[in-house]
């Protein structure tokens, strides 16, 4: 939007068919050529829900906590889509791990037998296996839409599997008036990210893999 | 200049419980059902609803659909959101949310269910731009269509005490010579006054 206002500012000052032909030219190529970077940027709410009664240590990997999908376009008339989602990953899970867990404790390196972990119960190591996203260019549907993929580790002091689960979450956005391709993603983003949270908050005690270990904390997970 | 287009509507209700004295000191939320990725119930459709309410009864207290959705967070989610009273009167029996949900003072919950979509579009317009200027000439004509459906929860009952559907449809116009004169049917904004005039009858006692 932007360009064409440029554009069309310089066309009022020129007008003369050479000089409209050379900006709309630029126009065409800023549009067909250009890529868009979206940093996700977002407020989370805190999780209202009992605690699980334990200390959970969390480890965000580098490749996590400045998670960034990069979308190298194979049409001319679209453009590459950068999206860093590291930092909002960073924020959301912080606040709702705080909200879930008796304690919260950041690790500052991955655990390993011989690292010195501080007093946890366990250690949640996330990651952000894929990205996808859909833009109304590409469906012909008003709507922005991204998926996350996520495996999460979760592991003992000394680095040893506790379980190992997986999930999946949607956000979408239906385009609005003056709401740019960016802000649109954002939405989109900040709602699969919030989908996460609350599929992770309501799903973590029932995990099969989990169940049997969290007996041992007394936890009494309604049904 | 803006015209307006003509706009049908119907309104269905059906309603168990009314509140005969209006609903007091309580508050209510609206919200939008979001549960599938082609149901979507535009934030925009909520919020006119809810303005509809409170504009004509100022002792109505209708919460914000998103401040609920975030001071609730996470039951209220697209994917998390309870779909029957059965699912809420299990939901109140965890402690933090019957604490946040007593502190709300929310009496009726009132899900919409809907939306309003293009049926039909035509066009047959030109635009032109030139170093002399520029202009447009030629028709366009499309068809919109509202379908609306409100579900009404009654906190202290757990149960539904209510149901009010609504659709509407219409036909928008733009004619242009030189310039677009857009005549538009307000579809959505009629179907917004039919739901709210009957969620208004329900929880007012005014009205």
């Amino acid at each position: 939007m932007e360009e064409l206002l440029l554009a069309l500012m310089i066309f009022a000052k020129t007008r003369t068919l050479a000089a409209t032909t050379t900006w709309l030219s630029i126009l065409l190529l800023i549009s067909a050529c250009g890529t868009r970077q979206v940093l996700v940027q977002g407020q989370f709410p805190t999780p209202v829900m009992d605690r699980v009664p334990i200390t959970l240590g969390v480890w965000y990997e580098d490749e996590f906590s400045n998670h960034v999908f990069f979308d190298e376009t194979k049409s001319k008339s679209e453009a590459d889509w950068i999206v860093e989602t590291g930092p909002a990953q960073v924020a959301m899970w912080n606040t709702l791990l705080a909200g879930m867990f008796e304690n919260l404790v950041h690790i500052q390196a991955r655990p390993s037998a011989d690292s010195q972990s501080p007093l946890v119960d366990a250690i949640l190591i996330p990651h952000v296996e894929e990205l996808q996203y859909t833009l109304p260019s590409q469906t012909n549907v008003n709507v922005y839409e991204i998926w996350l993929r996520y495996r999460f580790e979760v592991v003992s002091t000394r680095g040893e599997a506790i379980a190992e689960l997986s999930m999946t979450a949607y956000g979408k956005t239906p385009t609005a008036f003056l709401k740019n391709s960016e802000k649109a993603i954002n939405l989109a983003a900040i709602m699969a990210l919030r989908d996460a949270g609350a599929h992770f908050a309501l799903n973590f005690s029932h995990e099969p893999a989990l169940q049997q270990w969290l007996h041992q904390f007394g936890t009494t997970e309604l049904d | 200049m803006l015209l307006s287009g003509c706009v049908t509507a119907t309104v269905d209700e059906m309603v168990f419980n009314e509140p005969t004295a209006g609903i007091g000191n309580s508050t209510v939320v609206i919200l939008g059902r979001r549960q599938a990725s082609d149901q979507d119930t535009e934030l925009s459709f909520v919020e006119c609803v809810g303005k509809h309410i409170s504009s004509r009864d100022k002792s109505i207290i209708v919460l914000g659909e998103l401040d609920f959705i975030d001071a609730l967070y996470p039951w209220f989610e697209p994917r998390t959101a309870p779909l029957r009273p059965t699912a809420l009167k299990k939901l109140m029996q965890r402690r933090p949310v019957a604490q946040k949900m007593a502190e709300l003072n929310t009496e009726y919950m009132i899900w919409i269910n809907g939306n309003t979509e293009r049926t039909h579009s035509m066009s047959s317009m030109s635009c032109t731009l030139s170093p002399a200027g520029g202009g447009c000439f030629g028709f366009s004509h499309w068809s919109d269509e509202s379908n609306y459906e409100a579900v009404i929860w009654n906190f202290t009952d757990m149960a539904e005490v209510g149901r009010v559907s609504t659709n509407a449809s219409g036909q928008s116009y733009m004619p242009a010579i030189f310039i677009p004169i857009p005549i538009i049917a307000p579809v959505k904004g009629t179907a917004c006054n039919g739901i709210g005039d009957q969620l208004l009858k329900f929880l007012s006692a005014h009205y």
